[in-house]
């Protein structure tokens, strides 16, 4: 007679196979949050944190990486304990109680479980230290990584751990609860409720997730488009779009896709080809669940997709920003102050070119030229603002008639506000002299940095004979603290070191306004560092997690249907028949919640990317095409495995 | 295509058997425990024939079964169905061989869950790249045949046992092949609905001439055809002809044989 030790011993050594890929979510997971506990216990950490708040952020992001690394562990334990649903049928036939079965359980996974979680522990240690070197690369942290153990952070490991083991145990308990020992006797794959029959209200369903999912998206355009002034109106709006994009998500799934397949495969009549075969019908056959994993998915990825667009597009923009900002290597808006570094840019022999220019405000009537946006509320007045004007010296290749003008100095954020149309005319003021000018378009040129040009609102250039009339006419009370400015240029970059430490000793920089435009990058980069390692650092998390599930996933609908690549290949198809079908079903399978997720990413960043940088369309076109090449990888593997599992099938 | 094929069929009719094995060895093993299952089998089958293997548990008869049915390779010996040796193809052109040639029936139905039974009967034309008018019409025709017409529409996990073996067998009828392999086809079944898809099966060979090869446990099942071979310790012990007897006569033949071969197959 076999004792209950044995016989959890004996269970574990066979089941060992079976539970690599637990073992590898349970490690994977402790890992990753482990590396980031320990990062935050870190002191190489205060200096970032202290600088931008970043404990917060580094909370929430913590808070974020349960949650997820929960959902992942309860998803690979039901994966695992219903592939052992035939051996708990069998303990309790043979006179097992439940509650016996249930205890065994549990012993076998503290083993698996604990034991697990110290190599993850162990892991996580060790690219902790790999994370901190790049993440002090990115901020720029002097300091040397040198990572201490640490028991807080142990502790917290251990503690969340344990939580999540209790859930799962729950889940487990409740699966036990429900098996009969009748499911000894089914296939495996009844298990698993299953969606067939595709009825009208299906089409109905799915049309009603379309049209949730289009509302979200409308309503992510409204989101920061001034309509929404309040914190708490703002607030409820975000959680609108969320749960009507995804509920929308998961009812296009549930509807839409079932009724797409249904209707190619009515009109091909019990007529199938292989590939619809192994894709169309294995979908549809598990749409219930599908939809609510595919669902999953799409979030994931369109949450990393997100976060790390974001991210990139505040670092691609880090240099463009400062560059738009200060236009000049650098801003100093005082003749006496700009003479000294001059002069001791001289001493230390650099090459510099200076540009001075008197800076004038005019003030403007765009009554003509500013197009109404529904919903925005100008905070100015269009027919009496503010405005700096230019010289069409000043900027090259340009020479206007005296009646004409060119807005240059745009800012992206500002013109999400401000629409100007194609041509109109204005009015230019000054004290007692005014010149209607026809107003010919906006160039993408910059003269003056943002701060002196009323913060980015664009800065008129009209010819150098009204340019001189207004600057001779011009209404001191409209002038703003500064009248002069000098930009300085280095001539050659390998000099720009050297000047910017005499910058930097000659003390300028404390004035208000004097600007380096590379400590300003340095500056931006720093800040945006912390945030950027922890959006990147979730991003990835989410990629690899939504990963792994997907192919989780295939692996078990590939052993699920061995049976069926038995029936086919006896029935004469070859192994790349169904190769090809399965790749067919894989590109549905990863394709389909990939373009959903990338369609809500974009939608998401688009609502506020504006508050991160100044270039949307590049930086997220690398990231989405870095996230579908990792992404696919997974793809890859499951056909690899499907591949393996095919070819043992006969 | 189909119909040089049974152009071809005919006009050798006579002379040539469907399917001739000849000297079969089967081993499973290494080189150290090495386990001979079949040892030097031979068989003919002609066209139109429907033959009964017979043996105990463990003597062989899946083995040669799916040898004989290209699914699992001889150790020695050769394999010809309609005049083509198959022994030494690779497995693309196994596939190829079988797709063409060959029809299955199998103890547990072995039906695409996935599938809708009309989908499912259909599959081997699909891969036979039939044309789809044509293709309608073959299904139509062995699914009225066999009775399943009616629930064509629905899952294999929504109908019976009886008409999921049917459903199998309209399977393996409805690309005309050379020679359909039945494995226990009524293993799974209760009597009435065995003898109600045995009587299918016969008249099927009948009208269509499709030859048959059936592995089987249950006399009643074997009495339905035209010729029973026994296998004992992996070779044939005798073979019973029906000739111009009755079901029952031969029936009473078989139940005799068997006894004379003894129940369980002792395993050394
Ligand atoms: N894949 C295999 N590997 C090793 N031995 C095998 C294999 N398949 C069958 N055998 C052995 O070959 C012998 C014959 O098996 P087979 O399945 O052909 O018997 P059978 O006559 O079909 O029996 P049953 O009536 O019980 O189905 C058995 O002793 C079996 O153990
Ligand atoms: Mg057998």
């Amino acid at each position: 007679m076999m004792s209950i030790n044995q016989l959890i011993l004996r269970n574990l050594k066979k089941n060992l196979k079976n539970y690599y890929l637990y073992v590898f979510a349970l490690i994977f997971s402790v890992a990753l949050y482990f590396a980031f506990v320990t990062l935050q216990y870190d002191p190489a950490m205060d200096e970032a944190e202290g600088s931008i708040k970043g404990a917060a952020a580094i909370r929430a992001g913590s808070v974020l990486l349960i949650a997820i690394v929960t959902v992942f562990l309860v998803y690979a334990n039901n994966l695992f304990i219903k592939r052992r649903s035939k051996e708990i049928g069998l303990f309790q036939l043979v006179g097992m109680t439940k509650h016996k079965i249930f205890g065994i359980l549990s012993i076998e996974n503290i083993i698996l479980y604990f034991s697990s979680m110290l190599v993850g522990i162990f892991l996580g240690f060790a690219s902790s230290k790999l994370i901190m070197m790049i993440l002090i690369k990115i901020i720029g942290i002097e300091e040397v990584a040198e990572l201490r153990f640490s028991n807080e952070a142990f502790v917290q490991t251990i503690v969340v751990f344990a939580v999540i083991y209790i859930i799962i145990m729950i889940m487990n308990g409740l699966f036990i609860r429900r098996q009969r020992i009748l499911s000894l006797f089914q296939v495996s794959s009844t298990t698993e409720e299953k969606q067939i029959r595709v009825t009208k209200w299906q089409i109905v369903v799915g049309i009603f997730g379309l049209g949730l999912i289009a509302f979200g998206y409308y309503l992510s355009t409204e989101l920061f488009s001034g309509n929404i002034v309040t914190m708490g109106a703002l607030f409820l709006t975000m959680i609108t779009i969320l749960a009507s994009v995804i509920i929308g998500t998961y009812l296009f799934y549930k509807g839409s896709i079932s009724f797409l397949f249904n209707l190619i495969r009515n009109r091909n009549n019990g007529y199938l080809s292989i590939n619809n075969v192994l894709s169309l019908s294995s979908i549809m056959f598990r749409m219930k669940s599908n939809a609510l994993l595919l669902t999953v998915i799409t979030v994931l990825s369109a949450l990393a997709i997100g976060l790390l667009s974001l991210t990139y597009i505040s670092y691609f923009s880090a240099e463009k920003t400062a560059e738009e900002n200060i236009v000049y290597d650098y801003s100093i808006p005082n003749l006496n102050n700009a003479a000294l570094f001059t002069e001791a840019l001289e001493v230390a022999d650099i090459d510099y070119t200076e540009t001075t220019l008197d800076i004038v405000n005019v003030s403007a009537n765009l009554s003509n030229i500013i197009q109404e946006m529904e919903g925005v509320e100008l905070e100015f007045d269009v027919s009496m603002t503010n405005m700096v004007i230019a010289s069409d010296g000043w900027v090259e290749n340009l020479d206007l008639a005296e009646s004409d003008t060119v807005f240059v100095n745009t800012n992206e954020a500002m013109m999400q506000f401000i629409r100007l149309k194609e041509s109109g005319e204005i009015l230019l003021s000054g004290e007692t002299t005014s010149f209607e000018l026809n107003y010919l378009g906006h160039e993408d040129v910059r003269v003056l940095p943002f701060r002196f040009a009323n913060g980015g609102f664009p800065v008129a250039v009209v010819d150098e004979t009204v340019y001189q009339q207004l600057k001779a006419n011009l209404d001191p009370e409209s002038q703003g603290e500064f009248r002069q400015h000098v930009g300085i240029d280095i001539e050659n970059l390998d000099d720009l070191q050297e000047a910017e430490a005499i910058f930097q000793a000659s003390g300028i920089g404390s004035w208000t306004a004097h600007e380096s435009q590379l400590q300003v990058i340095n500056n931006q980069k720093q800040s945006m560092g912390m945030m950027m390692f922890i959006a990147g650092f979730l991003g990835l998390t989410f990629l690899i997690t939504s990963g792994c599930i997907l192919y989780f996933k295939q692996m078990d609908e590939g052993e699920e249907e061995k049976a069926s690549y038995t029936i086919l290949r006896k029935l004469g198809f070859t192994r790349e028949d169904l190769l090809n079908g399965i790749k067919v079903k894989q590109v549905f399978n990863f394709g389909i919640p990939l373009i959903v997720g990338i369609s809500h990413g974009y939608f998401a960043v688009k609502s506020g990317w504006f508050f991160f940088g100044t270039e949307l369309v590049y930086p997220m076109m690398i990231v989405i095409v870095l996230y579908a090449l990792l992404y696919s990888i997974f793809g890859i593997l499951s056909v690899l495995y499907y591949k393996k599992i095919i070819k043992e099938a006969l | 295509m189909e119909t040089s094929i049974m152009i071809g069929i005919r006009k050798e009719d006579d002379d040539m058997p469907i399917l001739e094995a000849h000297k079969i060895h089967k081993s499973y093993g290494n080189k150290f425990n090495r386990q001979e299952v079949l040892k030097g089998i031979d068989i003919q089958v002609d066209k139109g024939e429907l033959v009964g293997i017979m043996g105990a548990s463990g003597s062989g008869k899946t083995t040669l079964l799916n040898v004989l049915s290209s699914i699992d390779s001889v150790s020695q010996g050769k394999i010809r169905i309609e005049g083509k040796e198959f022994t030494n193809m690779k497995d693309k052109q196994l596939a190829e061989f079988r797709k063409h040639h060959l029809g299955f029936i199998f103890q547990d139905y072995n039906l695409l869950d996935t599938l809708t039974v009309k989908e499912n009967i259909m599959l081997p034309l699909t891969i036979k790249k039939v044309p789809r008018i044509h293709a309608q019409k073959l299904f139509e025709s062995v699914a009225k045949d066999l009775g399943i017409y009616e629930v064509k529409d629905k899952y294999p996990n929504e109908i019976s046992g009886g008409q999921k073996q049917r459903t199998s067998a309209a399977r393996a009828f409805v690309h005309e092949p050379s020679i359909i392999f039945a494995d226990e086809p009524t293993g799974a079944l209760d009597s009435k609905a065995a003898s109600d898809l045995l009587n299918k099966l016969s008249d099927l060979n009948q009208r269509r001439e499709a030859t048959i090869v059936m592995v089987t446990h249950d006399p009643l099942a074997a009495s339905y055809c035209n010729r029973v071979i026994f296998i004992k310790d992996g070779q044939i012990f005798t073979q019973l002809h029906k000739g111009e007897e009755t079901r029952q006569t031969f029936f009473n033949d078989i139940i005799k044989t068997q006894g004379v071969l003894g129940g369980v197959n002792d395993e050394h």
